[in-house]
This record gives C-alpha cells, sequence and structure tokens, in this order.
C-alpha cells in the first residue's frame, strides 16, 4: 500500500516541476512551488508511517512553517511587482538577459 | 669592557624630535596664521645644542676609560632577527664616533643659529628647519650606529634630507632637477653600499653584524671577499661624498639655501663616506690594493674638482669644487691608511668650509640673492666682519700656516710620502697650489677692487648678529683647530690622533725628519706660489675674464655632465621606452589580452543561453536533474 | 478495503486538483483547484494515522496559507487582460512534462525498489499532538526555535517589502 502513497508523491511532485516552467503566472508559479512542498511532505508522513517513527511528522511541519514564511514573503514581493509593472507575468522581469 | 650607557640613544633623538615637532607644527600652521619666526627658531636649536651637550658628555665618559676600552654602547631595541642576521638599533660610541659627533652637533647647531637671520622671511621657514633637525639626526644615526645596518639607515637619511633640502626652493624648475641629480647619484653609491654590505654579511656576518664582532672576526674574510668588499664600500662612499665618478651632484647642490650648503659640507653628508672607510679601517689594512685605488681616485679628484674650481663664476660653485677637491685630500689620506689624518681634515675642514659657506651666505644675503662674483667687488670696507672671516677660512682651507687646514693637510701629504706614494705626494703638492689660487680668486674679486655693481654695492652691509656671531666663533675654530694634532715636529703630540687610534687600524709611518721637512716646505712653497698668481691677476680688481681653448674646456667642467648624459642617461631613456613601446605591448600584454578576449569570446557564446526568464532558468535546473536521473537510473539497475 | 477505496478517492481527487491548477488560465480558479488538492492530502495525512499533521495541513495549508493567497488575488482585483498572455502554454506543458518524466521515472524506480508495507491504521500512540509535541520538544528543539526565527525574519522582510513607498529604478 506504501508505494501507491508514494507514486502519488512523485506524481504530484512532477506536476509541480511542470507548473513552474510551463506557466507564466507568478500565483501559479508560487503555487506549483506550494504544490512539491506538499509532495514532500506526503513523502515524509507516508515514511513515518513506515517506520511507525514520527520525526517524519516534526519534518512535514517544519516544512509547513517553511512554506508559511515563504508565502509571506513571496506574496509582498507579488504585491510590489504589480505595485510597480501592474503584471503578473514573471517573463516581465528579463534584466538577466545577457 | 663595554660600557652600556642609555644617554647615547637620546643624541639622534633629540633633532629628530625636533623635526616631528617642527613639521607637525609647520603642517597645522602654514594654512592659517603661520607661527612666528621665533618659536621655529628657538624650537630648532634646542634640539642640535642638547645633542652638543650630550656629546661633551659621552667625551668626558669617554675620557675617564683606559685608552683601549674606550667603548660606551646602547642597545635601544632589537630591530630584526632573521635567520642567522640580528640587528639590533644600537648605539656606539668609541673615539672615532665621538670626534665625529662633537663637530657634527657643534657646527650643526651653529648653522641652525645662523639660519634664524638668513632664512627669515621665507615662507616655509617652519618646513626648512623641521628638514634641517632631520638632516641632523639623520647624520647622528649614521655616526653611533653600532653596525653598518644602522648606519644605512642613517646614510639613506641623509641622501633623503640633501635632496628634500637641495630642491627646497621648488619653484624653480631647475633646482628640482639637482634635488633629482643628487638623489639618484646618491642611489648609486647606496647600491654600492648594499651590495659591500651583503658580501660583508655573507663572508662573515654569521657571528655578528656590528663593528666590534666584524673587526674581532676580519682575519677570516677572504682576501677576495675582502677586495670586492672594500671597493663596493667605496663606491657608496664616492657617492656619498663626491668622488670620481659621483661628484656630479655636488656642485649642483648649491641650488639650496646657502646653510643646507653649509650643512652638507662641513657637517653632514659628505663627510660620511670619508668616516665609513675610516670606520671599516680594520677593513682596508688588510687590502693594500683597495687603499691605493682609494688613494689614488681621492687625488685624482682633488685635481679634477681643483681644475674645475679655478673657473668658477658662482661664489658657492667655487666653494662646492673646493670641498670636492678637500675630500679628495681626505681620501688620499685614508687611501694611504692614515685614517686619522683622513679625519682629522674633516674636523678642521667642517670649521673652514662651514665658515667661508656661512661668510658666503652673508656676501649673497648682503647683495640679495646675487651669487655671480663678477658682480661682485670691494666688499672689504662694507662688510668688515665678513671679510675678515672669510679670509681666515680662505687661508684655513689653503694651507697657509698655522691655521687648521695646514695642519690636517700637511699631515696627510706628510703620510703619503711617508709610506712611499710619491705621486700621490706629488699631485697633493700641485693641488696645494691650485686650491690657494683659486680660493684667493674668490677673496680678490668679491671683497678687492673696485665694485662692479654699485647699486648692489651701496646696499651691502654686515649681516645681524645672529648670523655674525657664528662666523666669528667658526673662525676661531678655524684658526685653532689644527693645534688638537700638532705634528712632533712643531713640539705637538698629536692629541687627535692619539686620542683616535683605538678605533682605527692604523700604523703610524716612522718617516725622517727631512721627509717631514719636505712635507712642509712643499706645501708652504705650493701655497705662496697659488697665492702670488692670484694676487697678480686679481689682487688690483679684474675684468671678467673670457675664456678660450684649456680655459673653455675647464669651464664646462670638461662637459662631464654632457658625457654622462650622452653614454648613460640617453642610452637608459631609450632602453626603457623600447621597453615600453615594443616589449610590453608584445610580450607581456599579449598574454593578458588573448587571455581576456577568449573570456568574451566564450562568455559571447554563452550569452545566448541567459534569455533573462527566471523559469527558463528553472527549466534549465531540472534539465540537468533530468539528465542525472537518467545517468543514474541505468546504474540503478 | 474502506481505506484502499479512500486512499483512491484521495489520490485522484489530488492529481486532478494538481492539474487543475497547472492548466487554469485565471489565478483564482488555480487556487480552488489546489485547495481541493490540500484537502485530499490532508485525508491521505490522515489514512497515514497522522493526525496532528491533518489537523495543520488544514488549518495552516488549506486555511491560512490558502486563504492569504486567495485574499492577495482578489486584493489585486485581477482582471482577465492583466493576465500574461500565455498562447504557448500548451507547449511548455508538453515539453516540460517531458523533461519530467525522466525524474519522475528515476524515482518511481526507486520506490518500486522499496520492500511493500501495511498502511493499516495505528493505535492511539502515534501521531498525536502529545507524541509529537514531546518528540518536538525533546529531540527536535534547536530546529524548532530555528524556524520560529526563520519565521520573524519573513515577517520582518515581509513588512518592509509591502510597505515600500516608491520603488527606486
Amino acid at each position: 500500500m506504501m508505494h501507491g502513497y508514494l507514486y502519488l508523491s512523485i506524481i504530484l511532485f512532477c506536476l509541480g516541476i511542470v507548473g513552474v516552467v510551463a506557466r507564466r503566472n507568478v500565483f501559479t508559479v508560487f503555487m506549483s512551488i506550494e504544490l512539491m512542498l506538499n509532495a514532500a511532505n506526503l513523502a515524509f508522513v507516508t515514511f513515518a508511517r513506515v517506520h511507525e517513527s514520527m520525526d517524519g511528522h516534526v519534518l512535514a511541519m517544519m516544512v509547513m512553517a517553511v512554506a508559511a514564511a515563504e508565502a509571506a514573503l513571496a506574496l509582498a514581493v507579488v504585491i510590489l511587482l504589480h505595485k510597480h509593472k501592474s503584471k503578473l507575468d514573471t517573463n516581465v522581469f528579463s534584466l538577466l538577459k545577457g | 669592557m663595554e660600557q652600556s650607557v642609555n644617554y647615547l640613544g637620546l643624541i639622534p633623538l633629540f633633532p629628530l624630535m625636533g623635526a616631528v615637532l617642527i613639521g607637525l607644527l609647520h603642517i597645522f600652521t602654514c594654512k592659517r596664521t603661520a607661527l612666528p619666526e621665533k618659536v621655529y627658531g628657538i624650537l630648532a636649536c634646542i634640539g642640535p645644542v642638547l645633542s652638543f651637550i650630550l656629546a661633551l658628555k659621552v667625551f668626558v665618559a669617554l675620557k675617564e676609560l683606559a685608552p683601549e676600552a674606550r667603548f660606551l654602547t646602547h642597545k635601544a631595541f632589537i630591530w630584526f632577527s632573521v635567520g642567522e642576521l640580528h640587528i639590533d638599533m644600537g648605539f656606539l660610541a668609541d673615539p672615532l664616533s665621538c670626534l665625529m659627533l662633537l663637530f657634527v652637533t657643534f657646527i650643526g647647531s651653529l648653522i641652525h643659529i645662523y639660519s634664524i637671520g638668513y632664512m627669515g622671511g621665507d615662507k616655509n621657514y617652519g618646513k626648512f628647519f623641521a628638514y634641517m633637525n632631520l638632516f641632523l639626526g639623520s647624520m647622528l644615526v649614521l655616526v653611533l650606529g653600532d653596525g653598518p645596518v644602522v648606519m644605512f639607515v642613517g646614510w639613506e637619511g641623509v641622501g633623503l634630507c640633501s635632496y628634500l633640502l637641495i630642491s627646497f626652493y621648488s619653484e624653480d624648475r631647475s633646482n628640482v632637477l639637482a634635488g633629482n641629480k643628487a638623489f639618484i647619484v646618491n642611489r648609486i653609491g647606496d647600491l654600492g653600499f648594499v651590495l659591500g654590505m651583503s658580501f660583508l654579511f655573507w663572508g662573515i656576518g654569521a657571528s655578528g653584524f656590528d663593528y666590534l664582532s666584524l673587526k674581532a672576526n676580519v682575519q677570516y674574510l677572504e682576501p677576495t671577499i675582502a677586495l670586492a668588499v672594500c671597493l663596493l664600500l667605496f663606491i657608496g662612499a664616492a657617492g656619498k661624498s663626491a668622488q670620481i665618478p659621483l661628484y656630479v651632484w655636488l656642485p649642483d647642490a648649491m641650488a639650496g639655501p646657502t646653510p643646507v650648503s653649509a650643512l652638507i659640507h662641513a657637517a653632514t653628508m659628505v663627510t660620511a663616506g670619508v668616516y665609513m672607510v675610516a670606520r671599516f679601517s680594520f677593513l682596508y689594512a688588510g687590502v693594500e690594493l683597495a687603499g691605493s685605488i682609494v688613494a689614488w681616485i681621492g687625488i685624482l679628484t682633488a685635481l679634477l674638482a681643483a681644475i674645475f674650481g679655478m673657473f668658477q663664476e658662482d661664489i658657492k660653485k667655487v666653494l662646492a669644487y673646493s670641498t670636492v677637491s678637500q675630500l679628495g685630500y681626505m681620501f688620499a689620506g685614508v687611501g694611504v691608511a692614515a685614517y686619522s689624518a683622513g679625519i682629522f681634515h674633516v674636523f678642521t675642514h667642517a670649521f673652514f668650509k662651514a665658515l667661508l659657506f656661512l661668510g658666503a651666505g652673508s656676501v649673497i644675503y648682503a647683495l640679495h640673492h646675487e651669487q655671480n662674483i663678477w658682480k661682485m667687488g670691494g666688499l672689504k670696507s662694507k662688510m668688515p666682519k665678513t671679510y675678515i672671516t672669510m679670509v681666515i677660512g680662505a687661508l684655513a682651507l689653503s694651507g697657509c700656516p698655522p691655521f687648521s687646514g695646514f695642519f690636517s693637510k700637511d699631515e696627510i701629504l706628510y703620510s703619503a710620502l711617508a709610506t712611499g706614494h710619491f705621486g700621490i705626494w706629488a699631485v697633493g703638492v700641485l693641488v696645494a697650489g691650485m686650491t690657494a689660487y683659486y680660493t684667493f680668486r674668490m677673496i680678490f674679486v668679491v671683497f678687492h677692487g673696485e665694485p662692479r655693481d654699485q647699486h648692489a654695492y651701496e646696499h651691502a652691509s654686515d649681516a645681524p648678529h645672529v648670523m655674525t656671531v657664528p662666523l666669528i666663533i667658526l673662525a676661531v675654530g678655524a684658526l685653532f683647530a689644527g693645534f688638537f694634532n700638532l705634528p712632533g715636529i712643531f713640539g705637538g703630540d698629536q692629541i687627535v690622533s692619539h686620542w683616535l687610534a683605538p678605533s682605527l687600524s692604523e700604523h703610524h709611518p716612522h718617516g725622517s725628519l727631512f721627509l717631514e721637512i719636505l712635507a712642509i716646505g712643499a706645501s708652504v712653497v705650493a701655497f705662496a706660489i697659488g697665492i702670488k698668481i692670484a694676487y697678480g691677476k686679481f689682487g688690483k680688481g679684474a675684468p671678467e675674464p673670457s675664456f678660450s681653448g684649456f680655459a673653455d674646456f675647464a669651464y664646462h667642467k670638461f662637459y662631464v655632465d654632457e658625457l654622462y648624459d650622452r653614454i648613460i642617461v640617453q642610452p637608459y631613456k631609450a632602453i626603457g621606452s623600447s621597453i615600453w613601446k615594443v616589449i610590453e605591448p608584445n610580450v607581456t600584454d599579449a598574454p593578458v589580452k588573448g587571455v581576456s578576449r577568449l573570456y568574451m569570446a566564450l562568455g559571447a557564446a554563452f550569452k545566448v543561453f541567459q534569455v533573462g526568464y527566471v523559469r527558463i532558468y528553472a527549466l534549465y535546473m531540472v534539465l540537468g536533474l533530468s539528465i542525472m536521473s537518467l545517468l543514474l537510473s541505468q546504474s540503478l539497475n | 478495503m474502506f481505506a484502499d477505496g479512500l486512499f483512491i478517492l484521495f489520490a485522484v481527487l489530488a492529481v486532478l486538483g494538481a492539474i487543475g491548477l497547472v492548466l487554469f488560465q485565471h489565478p483564482m480558479n488555480g487556487a480552488m483547484s489546489f485547495v481541493v488538492t490540500l484537502i485530499s492530502l490532508a485525508g491521505l495525512y490522515a489514512l497515514l494515522s497522522a493526525k496532528l499533521i491533518f489537523a495543520l495541513q488544514l488549518i495552516v495549508y488549506a486555511g491560512a496559507i490558502m486563504s492569504l493567497i486567495v485574499f492577495i488575488i482578489m486584493f489585486l482585483n485581477i482582471q482577465p487582460e492583466d493576465l500574461p498572455k500565455e498562447e504557448t502554454k500548451l507547449f511548455y506543458i508538453l515539453g516540460g512534462g517531458i523533461v519530467v518524466v525522466p525524474i519522475g521515472l528515476f524515482l518511481a524506480k526507486i520506490v518500486k525498489s522499496l520492500p511493500e508495507h501495511s498502511a493499516a491504521l495505528m493505535g492511539d500512540n502515534f501521531g498525536g499532538i502529545k507524541e509529537v509535541g514531546l518528540l518536538l520538544f525533546r529531540d527536535w528543539l534547536i530546529p524548532f526555535e530555528i524556524v520560529s526565527l526563520l519565521l520573524l525574519v519573513s515577517l520582518v522582510g515581509a513588512v518592509i517589502l509591502a510597505s515600500k513607498r516608491g520603488i527606486t529604478k
């Protein structure tokens, strides 16, 4: 049964990657990152169940805390972006172009 | 055996502290309200005078010791210690350095006092005294250092200060060039000194690198190395003391203020070379060839400088060449192993040369910075004090008995004769005559005859007391300094020679009475002939001569400066510019530029991937991850 | 069997939600779709006997973080014409999918090599707030404190970023 959970985790993770790479909307990109974090969380919790030790749970909590911190900062950046350029497009910022 | 006294370190420290204090005061006040000149003057004189008092204390302390044990040392601190080389910032007072100390501080103090008057009204008054104090302090370090390395510190210090002071009137470009010339020529000599020092260390430096250890170990030095060390050190001495071929800077050094010339010529700087050779007398005594070379170069310098001196028209240049000439005598003296005679000539020369320069300074001061002797004349009645004192100095310089110069010069010539150097003696006598001629040519032209510039003549008068008093003191010194070393034939017992004996490795030659009388007689006759010719030509006043033939050649100093410029300076510049224009862009810069071009090309190539969109960068990352996954899953089977 | 059925239900919902997130043009739709994923994940956590994480997933993720995101989306009042026009979106998704497949296959291979294990529910001593809390404050105290610091820093950072008046060019 554990394999099912882990395969699900992989699928979600890969979908998250696709979302980050393929989409230009900042909100979608951001939520795709959250999706990848959740996939990792699922793997943590699954392994905690397998080994019957709760360290995985603790790690999952840490990931959630990091996700919360990230959310706060990322959304602040999004607001700045919108204020500055009135756009939600990640392609607006191409200053790194060589 | 050795006695340690801590006030030894204070002697150079006083002028150095004075230099720092005056320098800081000058820096912080020159932009705004300048301090009154008296403040600087008094501050500047305190250091040298205190040093002189301490030098007297050293002298008294040394005198109480037994002649063989006359060493006072003071190790201020450990300077550095690398491998076998252990150098202390140490000071050594023995009879030799004590004698130097006494007259350097004494004459230095007098010149400082004189400068208070001479430099009055100069806008860089404070700067001048700061440099002067630094100069004196450096010279005292040089004299008191207990080893070649500490001596070298002072050696470089006086070189620096001479540069600063020669180009003191830095608004005029030619003065700056003169300073540069002095500095560069000295640098050549310094290279010789450093090399000689290195050879010496390589030879016997392992067991202590101060004079006392070196003196104890000198017999272990291989003869060839000893010769190399002697010659290299002499190059250093030639640079500092203006001997052939490095004498060219000294006449140009007249660009500085006159008290500086006096300081350079009498108390500090040029005497350093003679002092150094005497200091290393234990080395030179063992290498006869080196001594002969030194003596011959010395006497040839004396001859050359005397020839130049006969045709100069600048009062200070006449004196400058006379210094070069007298320095030649000193080297001839130390070269024939008559170290005490050489040092004694340094001692007497300090008095009469300081006197002559300060006198010349008074004349220049009175005539508002006119230095051409053909624009002077008849000043005898206007400046009696200056005239009398300068005549005393000139008599001493020319070697007229019983003035001081006579005894010291005669001692050198007699030593040359007694050690069998007849050639040196003969040239020396000739130069003595020439010295008398050009010295009195100057005196007659300046002070006798009719005034050539009526306007300047009418305004001329004796300088203020602060300037004449040092002149009178120095005149007394120039008169009587010779009696300190009265030879046996005049009933004296050579006090200075006996005093110096423990410091020097010298064997007094025992010549016959005949030789002694011959030496004295020849000198006196040469002096008399020289002064006679001078009186005959210039005694009644003479027009400015125009030179032709040999005289013209000598007037242009045998074109030595031009020769040096042609064979050394210009090729050097050509090499420099060819390296700059050919080798630098093609050899050294090319690889550097090539590397930068390579990276620019690489950058241009990789620029394509930098699209600027964050998600594309993420895609690159994922792509890498994906390739890694492909590779790893191969190995998982 | 009931648990297996629930797993399949939640798994399908989670994947569908994720696909929706990636495909929806408007971020509001994406966010709603993502909430579905998060809630399904919470259900899966419950199936894995992780009671505390189940609760936190609902409260913190589906509750706090998502409501923050939705709030910002609504706050910015996004019109359809404000959104980037992504004509080549499908092309990119396809390309991304191709790039991602090796990663997924690699991970799946690893999972396959692991031994199978039952996911039956565990008793009262596993995953409750007390047990996890004890572990957290005993063995994980320092990481916990560090995370609290991280949160503080991000709080300050967010305030400074959002309160900037003008942006210097």
